[in-house]
């Protein structure tokens, strides 16, 4: 058992122009026990969210399905997800409902947050928490790892606690593998070997907890948000310690995934994104089956990247914006993209779990920070939801908004379908007190 | 020295020439030690040989400085995890069985568990890696978790591992605290006390924390008098350790850690490998400390100096004769080479170009907000920035962006960027040189705030000669020394180290020494704690 009650109230906070955040969320045990397949001993499989980004957007013209409904086919730029078909949902025409004030980065903040970025300085940051941070204290504290982020070319990735607090995503698949399957990792079946450093780990982490409960008191209102958040972080980690003090649960689905290379060395000055993608997608997938997290957000391609794909011949922001008539060089890298979010998804659908497979129980979605790069639109923006969370979304859909409702409306029945009780998400425009009725089950 | 005499007489003219100017500054922050003051610390501590792991949280950067972003920032769940690992990885080899852990813990252990002897380590270690004297409260729990970790692991050396991982975890380490105390010689005001001005002193000057000769001038209480102040950054900025400093500052300036991640199509240049962007970087940074450390010269010469330090591949990209067969050698450019000074170093130019083309654009904000700090706002988010594609009609960069300046919406923005960066045409995307650009020649002529120059060496002068260049640098330095925009009730005082610096000839050694003794270093606010909080769950 851990020393420590866990917060049943979760609150997330920030600082807001030297005032408080908080959100406030209520308890959600309770709703785990109602539904859902089981594992083979009896015990309820849990959800699991996903995220999947990329930068820079797509071309509506190459992306909008023509025909709505199940029966419909795919875009020239969706056909990368031809083997997934059955287990994706395309929303198109919504909008990010916030003011488009700072290119690419207004739009992952509404759709991420439900909220404007807001000014701090000179510069912008994330009002307040993303969904997957939303998700992970909600619902993560079961596993060993609220939240894992991570990305071939995440950058600093777009998963934040609140203003000027990120989470920084791992980009080195070695090193992702070593966070969670190396260290402290007790595969099941195996015999978990006493470590008293886990406890005397622990024991130090206390001190540390201690050091900064004074400091936290002497110093001012936002310094002490701030070292609550690293108190946080500490907590987070003592947990962690005292699971793998813990047996190993006993997952039938769950084995030790194939160890990544250690480099991926650029070829013709390209980034290996697809090799490492790949493997990070496999990792991840069995991070879920092993329940060691919940929520995953993976950061492919960041906003405003300038990488230069495979047979690319300029960096993909630059193409964007530089590249003539129907952009047949973004078209490329946007179906590159594609593929490896159809990657993404068949990761999970190939490991087996009770009755089907991960991805059933999963809802990943994904998206971009705007639609058509060249002009950074907001409209017609591009979401991709994979699984079906357990049975709570519809598959094999294309649901076309003809009223350009708002995107917030997708995040709130995604929340729901995980479990989390709102009644809204979403401030100022961006508000929406309902979901999107015709992706929910 | 001669020299030494001169900055004595330079800094004390500092407080005697201009009036005081008013400071009426902002509440204190915390700031976290950014990655590099992380490694800088762990290194004085246990030594260079001590390797820390690849990955801790990474730096924020907030309006243009990891200085700033690390007064606003806290730490990430998983940065909570990489500093752990990090802590057990470097107690582990400064006391593990591969170590020599004797020459590290003054006293002999008497068993497993000894007190008096891990108080005495832990005791000594903490003051320094904290920065101040450590409480017995703090002590005790030190000690306690190493008694606990001797016992269970039956070893002291093992035990005491876990006495330096709380230390190096610990919010006392990460964070710089510095809150203050009220100023006896400003009734009413805020003064930094002697131990915080050391680590506000070494981490400005050195990116690391304070040597034992200046926590011993703290622990005098010199460091909240002039002469003492003064005599420590004399002292400091003789030591070789401040050329670390003013790097720091330079790379954070001009954004030179980007180098590390320059995505330039090897296809299209054959000159770009890994070892392209540091080459760039260090070339930048030897001018740097050439100009300030070697040659207190006049800083506007890394603008226009003829004289660069240059690799065999830098001198290949820059066609001109490698002065040396490996590292770095002097080189001296002249006109027919096109290029001088930083504006001429692949460090500019290159960053601030695409993969496969230059950008008269970023080049142009480039001078404007980091060498002149004038702002350009960002451009409207749904407009079509693209601009058309080379043709007959419009072969240069120069006719293609012709558009930028016709429109009205862009050319407000576009006027101040453009024409400066297209000063810089006659070097590619990398920072090589061309004359020509689809068959037409290009023309690096233009004008900059009324002053016209006809090519990119004519335009260093003007970047140089320009009457925001030293008030710019001054207010970077402040910036990055303070972490934090200047508050109105401290733009005073910026002005007025800007002004202090012209009239020392543009001396940043000069400038540096303006700033640490200046009151806008040295005052502060008073905090406001918190309020009694509403909600914290278990932990009350």
């Amino acid at each position: 058992m851990s020393r420590f009650k866990l917060n049943r109230r979760t609150l997330l906070r920030g600082a807001l122009g030297g005032g408080v955040v908080t959100l406030g969320l209520p308890p959600f045990e309770a709703f785990f026990n109602s539904t859902g397949t089981a594992y083979a001993d009896g015990s309820l499989l849990p959800r699991r969210f996903g995220l999947f980004w990329w930068g820079n957007g797509m071309l509506p013209d190459f992306w909008v399905p023509t025909e709505t409904g199940e029966d419909y086919t795919l875009s020239p730029l969706l056909e990368p997800l031809e083997s997934m078909r059955q287990r994706l949902t395309v929303v198109t025409g919504t909008k990010v409902n916030v003011p488009n004030i700072v290119p690419h980065f207004s739009g992952s903040a509404g759709l991420l947050t439900g909220m404007p970025e807001i000014q701090i300085g000179d510069d912008y940051t994330f009002a307040g928490p993303t969904i997957d941070v939303v998700l992970g204290q909600a619902l993560g504290g079961q596993s060993r790892f609220r939240r894992i982020e991570f990305g071939a070319a995440a950058k600093e990735g777009l998963s934040f606690n609140g203003p000027h607090s990120r989470n920084p995503p791992e980009t080195d698949p070695a090193a992702l593998f070593r966070r969670i399957f190396v260290e402290g990792f007790v595969a099941p079946g195996d015999e978990p070997v006493f470590d008293p450093k886990l406890a005397l780990r622990r024991s130090v982490l206390d001190a540390v907890v201690e050091d900064a409960r004074r400091l936290r008191d002497v110093v001012s209102k936002t310094d002490s948000i701030r070292l609550e958040q690293h108190m946080e972080g500490v907590r987070e980690l003592e947990r962690s310690i005292a699971r793998l003090e813990e047996d190993p649960p006993d997952l039938a689905a769950c084995s030790v995934p194939p160890e990544p290379d250690v480099e991926y060395p650029d070829v013709d000055g390209r980034p290996q994104l697809s090799a490492k993608n790949r493997v990070m997608c496999d990792t991840i997938a069995m991070a879920l089956a092993c329940d060691q997290t919940r929520v995953f957000s993976n950061f492919f391609s960041y906003p405003v990247n300038n990488t230069l794909f495979p047979n690319a011949p300029d960096g993909h922001h630059n193409l964007t914006h530089d590249e003539p008539g129907d952009q047949p060089e973004v078209f490329a890298i946007t179906r590159q993209c594609m593929e490896e979010f159809a990657y993404q998804l068949q990761a999970l659908e190939n490991v087996a779990e009770g009755d089907g497979t991960l991805l059933d129980s999963c809802a990943v979605l994904g998206a971009s920070e705007i639609s058509l790069g060249r002009i950074h639109s907001l409209e017609e923006f591009p979401i991709l939801i994979g699984g079906s969370c357990g049975g709570r979304l519809k598959e094999g859909l294309h649901y076309r908004s003809e009223t350009q409702e708002s995107s917030s409306k997708v995040v709130l029945s995604l929340l729901r379908a995980m479990g989390l009780p709102l009644g809204s998400w979403g401030e100022g425009d961006a508000f929406v007190d309902e979901g999107l009725s015709a992706i929910e089950v | 020295m001669k020299h030494l005499h001169l900055l004595l007489t330079a800094s004390i003219c500092v407080g005697c020439a201009t009036e005081p100017v008013p400071v009426d500054p902002p509440e204190p922050r915390l700031r976290r030690l950014t990655q590099d003051q992380y490694r800088n610390v762990v290194a004085d501590l246990f030594g260079a040989d001590v390797v820390v792991p690849p990955n801790l949280e990474p730096d924020l950067t907030v309006d243009g400085f990891a200085a700033i972003g690390a007064a606003l920032g806290s730490i990430s769940a998983r940065g909570v995890e990489q500093y752990e690992e990090a802590a057990y990885s470097v107690a582990g080899q400064a006391l593990g069985s591969e170590a020599d852990p004797a020459a590290l813990v003054p006293c002999t252990p008497s068993g497993a568990v000894d007190s008096a002897c891990a108080e005495a380590f832990l005791g000594d270690l903490a003051f320094r890696a904290w920065r101040r004297p450590v409480s017995a409260e703090e002590l005790g729990r030190l000690v306690a978790v190493t008694e606990q970790a001797g016992e269970s692991l039956g070893d002291f050396y093992e035990g005491v591992q876990f006495g330096v991982a709380a230390i190096l975890q610990s919010p006392n380490f990460l964070f710089r605290e510095e809150l203050g105390e009220d100023d006896p010689d400003n009734p009413g005001g805020r003064r930094f006390t002697s131990w915080e001005m050391a680590s506000r002193m070494s981490f400005l000057l050195w990116n690391t924390g304070p040597d034992a000769e200046l926590l011993a001038a703290a622990e005098a209480g010199d460091l909240v008098t002039d002469d003492g102040l003064a005599a420590q950054a004399d002292r400091m900025m003789a030591d070789p350790r401040a050329r670390r400093g003013i790097r720091a500052f330079f790379t954070e300036l001009y954004k030179l850690q980007r180098l590390d991640d320059l995505e330039k199509d090897p296809t299209v240049f054959v000159h770009m490998g890994d070892d392209v962007g540091a080459a760039a970087r260090e070339e930048t940074l030897l001018n740097v400390e050439a100009l300030v450390f070697d040659e207190d010269a006049d800083f506007r010469e890394f603008i226009t100096s003829d004289r660069t330090f240059v690799n065999p591949k830098l001198a290949s990209i820059y066609n001109i004769r490698s002065p040396v067969r490996e590292g770095f050698g002097e080189a001296t450019l002249d006109a027919d080479d096109g290029r001088r000074g930083f504006l001429g170093q692949l460090s500019f130019l290159a960053l601030n170009s695409h993969p496969i083309n230059s950008s008269a654009t970023l080049r142009g904000k480039f001078v404007r907000e980091t060498l002149l700090c004038q702002s350009i706002p960002d451009p409207p988010a749904d407009v079509d920035t693209s601009i058309p594609e080379p043709s007959g009609n419009a072969p240069t960069l120069r006719d293609r962006v012709a558009d930028h300046l016709s429109v009205d919406a862009c050319a407000g923005c576009h006027e101040i960027m453009d024409p400066i960066g297209l000063g810089f045409e006659n070097f590619d995307a990398l920072g090589r040189w061309r004359t020509t650009q689809g068959g037409a020649v290009i023309d690096p002529s233009g004008v900059l705030d009324g002053v016209a120059f006809d090519n990119a060496w004519q335009l260093a002068d003007v970047v140089a000669e320009h009457e925001k260049f030293g008030s710019c640098i001054a207010r970077s330095l402040f910036r990055f020394g303070v972490g934090h925009l200047e508050e109105p009730g401290e733009r005073p005082s910026v002005a007025a180290l800007g002004a202090d610096l012209e009239a020392s000839g543009f001396r940043i050694h000069d400038l540096v020494l303006s700033l640490v003794t200046s009151p806008v270093f040295r005052q502060t606010a008073e905090v406001t704690p918190r309020t009694p909080r509403l909600f914290f769950g278990d932990d009350s």
